[in-house]
């Protein structure tokens, strides 16, 4: 099918969070939420269609970036509004100084026309097992605001990946914020492409506690290796109250290879990602280690 | 509640001059530039945002509150064939075509004639105005930073040489000039 052609299709563009819920509610499963839409209208050219879109460029005040510092504070860490762009990540010293996964995704996200039009609220919504901000983002952790006609509630990323392009926010729900935990210094995002620009063959996600040269937690994430992005529980529970020592980082590239259900596709083949995916983890996890 | 439409009344500025316009929903900015208003200057290369033949530069508007030094607004290079005419309702935006000023070319178009670092051309405009947005934000960028910076356009023709060569006389250009200003 043709790439150039956006078939007819009737565009809302609501002026308020209320009028957007109210669409949400009545046209449900029949209207598509467009935020940046450099990936949504990119599938829209090649087919994918609903009767409806609504547009959120006409929604006020949602591309923030806003970072709550004080301990114990019960709103400490990082909050990204709906329509904040990648760009705005790459830009915010709050990100590369507390976020370090996450901005390095950023930088190496798509070209630089893409990262000023995408969200990152929309790059986890898009529910790509190759996402580079959502691989980050499940790695530090957090929450999304899902909002529908008088409710809110949040979800964790945990269980925000059901299925391939499928996610836990409901046709009649709307995500308004991404809320990230206090800073997490120790995290660090990595892929794997034939060129830069590329979307990745393997991308990974390390976010490390550590306690001297004792790891206390860890949240390690792998993407292109599954239908989802994937956290890797049984190699984080190799490392978890462990000294990180070659022992235990070769057990670890053991157990990534077993617990990755790659496929080929036409960026890589499975067997070159089980080939590649110990090793590429070892050096995250190393590179994180330098971090602490 | 609102309803769905097929066409939207917009207001759109290009290169300085406000636009009325009544714009179908499922038309991009791209087609709304070259078929609606005739400026042919921005190019469809791909559709899918991979070439960057159709940059175009949105200004930003300024934050009420947000001092700022310089009069020039933030410009952001986008792919206009990834966005929805719709919703540049209300926007500014700078094609090829809006860069020269009293008709004196923008010191980048100037550099990519003297350093020859155009072919076919089809992909100037776009890269053209990706280098004006790179030196808006980082003026002195290394061999390393304008190639980078320029990896959402692509040229089948010239190899980049000519073109990053262009970047860099443009950058020594502009500073030259900014200094003289002060």
């Amino acid at each position: 099918m043709s790439s150039r052609i956006l078939t007819e299709f009737d565009l809302l563009v609501p002026r308020d969070i209320p009028e957007a819920l109210e669409i949400l509610g009545s046209y449900r499963e029949q209207v598509t939420t467009v935020a940046g839409g450099t990936d949504l209208l990119v599938a829209m050219k090649s087919g994918y269609r609903t009767p409806y879109a609504m547009s959120l460029a006409a929604l006020p005040d949602l591309d923030y970036l806003s970072f709550h510092e004080k301990l114990g504070d019960e709103n400490q860490g990082l909050r990204i509004g709906a329509r904040t762009t990648v760009a705005q990540l790459l830009e915010s010293e709050v990100v590369k100084e507390c976020y370090p996964a996450l901005w390095q995704a950023a930088k190496v996200f798509a070209t630089s026309q893409i990262k000023n039009t995408a969200t990152v609220v929309g790059n986890l919504l898009r529910g790509s097992p190759a996402g580079d901000c959502s691989c980050a983002v499940y790695a530090l952790g957090g929450e999304l605001l899902l909002a529908s006609l008088g409710s809110e509630r949040l979800v964790s990323v945990d269980d925000l990946w059901i299925a391939y392009g499928e996610t836990a926010c409901a046709a009649n729900e709307l995500a308004l914020e991404l809320r990230l935990p206090p800073p997490v210094k120790t995290s660090i995002f990595k892929r794997l492409t034939r060129t830069h620009e590329d979307l990745a063959k393997l991308n990974v996600a390390v976010n490390l506690t550590m306690d001297g040269d004792i790891c206390r937690d860890v949240r390690l994430v792998m993407g292109c290796v599954g239908p989802t992005l994937m956290r890797l529980k049984k190699s984080e529970a190799l490392l978890r109250n462990q000294r990180i020592n070659d022992d235990v980082l070769t057990q670890v590239m053991e157990c990534v290879r077993e617990e990755i259900t790659p496929i080929d596709d036409k960026r890589s083949t499975a067997d070159y990602r089980r080939q590649v995916a110990g090793i590429f983890l070892k050096r995250a996890i190393l590179q994180a280690c330098e971090q602490a | 509640m609102i309803s769905p439409v097929k066409r939207h009344e917009i207001t759109l500025t290009v290169n300085g001059i406000e636009h009325q316009l009544s714009v179908a929903s499922h038309k991009t900015l791209l087609e709304l530039l070259r078929d609606q208003l005739g400026l042919t200057e921005t190019k469809y290369g791909c559709g899918t945002g991979e070439c960057g033949a159709c940059t175009v530069l949105v200004e930003e508007p300024i934050q009420p509150g947000i001092k700022r030094l310089q009069p020039v607004l933030k410009r952001n290079a986008i792919n206009s064939c990834l966005t929805l005419a719709v919703t540049m309702n209300s926007r500014s935006i700078i094609t090829a075509a809006g860069l020269e000023q009293d008709g004196e070319l923008h010191p980048v178009q100037q550099a990519f004639i003297d350093e020859a670092a155009i072919q076919c051309g089809y992909c100037t405009p776009g890269m053209v105005l990706k280098s004006v947005s790179l030196l808006e934000k980082n003026p002195n960028p290394s061999e390393a930073e304008i190639r980078e910076g320029l990896e959402g356009n692509i040229c089948r023709c010239t190899g980049y040489a000519k073109i990053v060569k262009a970047v860099q006389a443009a950058s020594t250009s502009m500073v030259q000039y900014a200094g003289g200003e002060e």
